[in-house]
């Protein structure tokens, strides 16, 4: 009986805590994330994180390739809002150039910026949602979502990677119809009829329309979500962070706003034409994952006002949506098959590309998830000398060990969800 | 406005920091440090009242070795009529003068609203370069960054280990001297029951040449 | 174009067996393939962009629940593995080993062009040329990204390829019983 006391209090005394492998391949991981999580009993006491499994080495394929190849490249950066990863690079650009962008292309690329605004927080929230297990919202969030890749589809052509903001505005103007459902043996005709019905005019039409149901929507994923007791407690003082460490660690976006501390380079710094328009910044308090929800649900319905703004500007204002710079923007397809000057120019951007004087710039924007910068250096080619790219994500979750330690096991997905992590842009 | 403060700042750098050149460049005061005095002038910026850089934005490491050299060697076009794309070989004293890598702050202060860069350049074989995690704790990963692609050693860093490429990856990629397509590829052998790297059998093609034109009114756009 | 409800009546009095009688004659493997078609369980796997596609057609609009698919977040249980996004050289043998742990029969679905071949990443020194270099692929969908249709019109295509392949091996009882009475 003795011997039995003692060889127990040994293995107490043993007693190690355990460590084990979360993802790669994890469905709350959001893409490919591998952590090395330290648990005593379920209380997180240290996370290693290993990035780099979706390394593409962007930077370096971008230095291989002339100035406009890259801009596909910075689609798939952060893949989940699409369009402000390119105005950062075509900002570069233009810095480095000198080149004036008119006033309609600037306000068609704010509004599509809101509009990506949207679908990354429309995305963050129902799969923060779909983490803890809640289904409906991610529905919801994807009615939207959809409604909006409709809207890149009609200016660009695709879906997702619309590659559609080029150096001197963007590529084409906003259409004047928008694709119609078609008749099928699945639908019956009124079905038909009442979804072409937004689709009916334009493209600014259909923008107006979403804006005009879109508060209604937030108002049910806040009536699902806001004042839902089980979020409420998967939510509230989980990792709480102040202002003056979230500096520190280099936060930035919503994830600082969260804290209570106002950064916005829509007001800070504004680009584009962020001066000329009305919207508030919502702010948090305690920058739990609670705060963050309702920061990023604020935001959107920010973005919607931001839109809103744009249509109606867009509608009384006519004009070039791109820069009649001949070296820098290809001539239009009429005047390159009139016009023996043009049609060298042609030929010269679409096979060498342009040159960009020698120099070096850092570019910055508001992304939806922090700031997104591009620092450029041109040694006078026709490919940039170096990129490097400033993911706003990139420093979250570096803090993720310092925000989930003494946290529940069950929280670290969780906080995950609620720092807005994108592989695409960490990783590069 | 953003401008003017820059500018503004410009200024400052230069009467609180004699020791080092201030530039200005596109919107950005740049500040050239050196690698013994690195430390106090980071802390400097980070601790003064004027300047108060609070946040580092961004660490990168820029490599020289190719800066202003042509892809499209000249010689063999001139001689089949083509008088375009030499190589100017007078650019490569720059490297030899000025050291090979460079390393770059981008620094941030949110009270003042105004950012900087600063930059400090390695000797020729040298690349170690002091840590800054002691005053900006997110510089962490960016060192470790810098070290798995540039091969870059931060001294006293807390955790210097590979962090973006595979685990076992020999060579650092983003070095200009390191091949595009690199130098193994991965492939699943059944026999094996295991992912195992070979030499790399792909080339890479270059559609478009790099191309420097310095004799062309392209580059003076000025609207 | 007719009516869906002219459809639905039509096919009620078509005279189908299963309708007019109550029942059905077909082989076993038929039904086998079938039911295995018709029940194709995907990992939940999203390696890069492509995963923000599989999930549009997952959601609401394309709602891939109605063609039987369902969505395990265990490899275990999963049949068929769609590799949506670039491949890269670290993932690679977590992606085998997970495909690895998948019950037989398994099949892979490569999506887009990074996983059909490297497609715009091709030349990086850090990226799998194609996915295939690392598990056998069943049918490949072409685009960056393949938009949800285009997936779902693949995934489709896999299902009339189980159901068309002769999957289901049955071994020839009657010649053992009859070399056992010889």
């Amino acid at each position: 009986m003795m011997i039995d006391l003692v060889s127990r209090s040994n293995a107490l005394g043993e007693l190690k805590n355990f460590t084990f492998n979360f993802g790669p391949q994890h469905p709350a991981a959001h893409g490919v994330l591998r952590l090395v999580v330290e648990v005593e009993g379920e209380t997180v006491v240290q996370i290693d994180p290993h990035i780099g499994l979706l390394h593409r080495a962007t930077e370096k394929l971008m230095e291989s390739k002339p100035f406009n190849h890259s801009i596909g490249y910075m689609d798939r950066l952060d893949y989940v809002s699409i369009l402000p990863n390119e105005h950062v690079y075509v900002m570069a650009i233009e810095q480095l150039l000198g080149l004036k962008v008119p006033k309609r292309a600037q306000y068609i690329r704010v509004m599509f910026d809101e509009i990506s605004r949207i679908l990354n927080h429309l995305l963050v929230l129902g799969s923060t949602a779909l983490d803890m297990g809640a289904l409906t919202p991610w529905f919801y969030t994807f009615r939207e979502r959809e409604i909006l890749m409709d809207c890149y589809e009609a200016v660009s052509g695709a879906r997702m990677h619309a590659n559609y903001y080029c150096p001197g505005g963007v590529l084409r103007d906003l259409p004047n119809r928008m694709a119609q459902f078609e008749e099928s043996p699945w639908r019956f005709s009124s079905e038909i009829k009442d979804l072409n019905a937004p689709r009916s005019g334009s493209l600014l039409d259909y923008i107006q329309y979403f804006t005009d149901i879109f508060p209604a929507r937030c108002d049910e994923y806040e009536a699902l979500l806001t004042d839902n007791r089980i979020w409420k407690q998967r939510t509230v003082g989980i990792s709480p962070i102040d202002a003056d460490r979230a500096l520190a660690l280099g936060f930035t976006g919503p994830m600082l706003r969260s804290t209570g501390y106002m950064r916005d380079l829509r007001v800070d710094q504004p680009y584009a034409v962020y001066d000329a328009l009305d919207f508030n910044i919502a702010l948090g308090k305690t920058g739990d994952c609670y705060d963050r929800y309702l920061v990023r649900v604020a935001e959107m319905r920010e973005s919607n006002r931001i839109i809103q703004q744009c249509v109606d500007w867009l509608r009384r204002h006519k004009g070039p949506v791109v820069s009649d710079h001949p070296k820098v923007v290809p001539p239009t397809r009429e005047r390159s098959k009139m016009y023996m000057e043009e049609m060298i120019h042609q030929f010269k951007h679409f096979s060498e590309g342009y040159s960009v004087p020698e120099g070096e710039t850092y570019a910055a924007v508001e992304h939806p998830k922090g700031e997104m910068g591009v620092y450029m250096v041109s040694d006078g080619a026709n490919k940039p000398y170096r990129v490097k790219i400033r993911a706003a994500g990139f420093p979250h979750l570096q803090a993720l060990n310092e925000l989930c330690r003494g946290h529940m096991l069950s929280d670290v997905v969780v906080i995950l969800a609620s720092m807005d992590i994108v592989f695409g842009e960490i990783d590069r | 406005m953003m401008h003017k403060r820059q500018q503004a700042l410009s200024v400052r750098l230069k009467s609180l920091c004699p020791d080092n050149r201030v530039d200005y460049l596109t919107n950005m005061p740049i500040l050239y440090g050196e690698i013994d005095s690195l430390e106090s002038i980071m802390q400097h910026l980070q601790t003064h009242d004027d300047l108060q850089m609070n946040m580092l934005l961004d660490l990168c490491v820029v490599d020289r070795l190719h800066y202003g050299v042509d892809e499209w060697v000249g010689v063999q076009g001139t001689s089949q009529g083509y008088d375009r794309a030499r190589t100017p070989l007078d650019q490569q004293s720059l490297i030899q003068e000025k050291g090979r890598f460079e390393v770059v702050y981008h620094l941030l202060s949110t009270t003042h609203n105004h950012r900087a860069r600063v930059k400090v350049s390695l000797n020729h074989a040298s690349t170690l370069v002091p840590s800054m995690t002691g005053i900006w704790p997110n510089a962490n990963w960016y060192e470790r960054e810098a070290f798995d692609l540039f091969g870059i050693r931060f001294i006293n860093h807390p955790d210097l280990r590979r962090i973006l490429t595979d685990y076992g990856f020999v060579g650092y990629p983003m070095r200009k001297d390191f091949p595009l397509q690199g130098r193994v590829e991965l492939r699943y052998d059944a026999s094996l029951a295991r992912c195992l790297y070979e030499p790399v059998t792909l080339e890479n093609r270059v559609s478009t040449p790099k191309v420097i034109r310095r004799d062309d009114d392209r580059l003076s756009i000025t609207e | 174009m007719r009516d869906l409800r002219q459809q639905i009546h039509d096919y009620k009095h078509s005279g189908t067996p299963i309708v007019r009688n109550g029942f059905v004659v077909m082989q076993y493997k038929q039904l086998v393939d079938w039911a295995r078609g018709n029940s194709v369980w995907p990992l939940s796997f999203g390696l890069a962009c492509c995963g923000v596609e599989l999930m549009h057609f997952i959601a609401s609009r394309y709602d891939f629940d109605r063609f039987g698919f369902a969505l395990r977040a265990s490899p275990r249980q999963a049949d068929v593995m769609i590799v949506a996004g670039t491949l890269c050289n670290k993932m690679a043998p977590a992606l085998r080993a997970v495909y690895d742990m998948m019950a037989e029969p398994k099949y892979v679905v490569s999506m887009g062009s990074c996983a059909n071949g490297g497609g715009y990443y091709h030349y990086s020194y850090s990226v799998v040329r194609g996915c295939d270099r690392i598990v056998p692929v069943d049918l490949y969908i072409p685009g960056c990204p393949p938009n949800a249709e285009a997936l779902m019109y693949g995934m489709i295509q896999l299902q009339n390829k189980i159901q068309g392949v002769k999957s289901f091996y049955m071994p020839d009882y009657t010649r053992e019983l009859e070399q056992n009475d010889a």
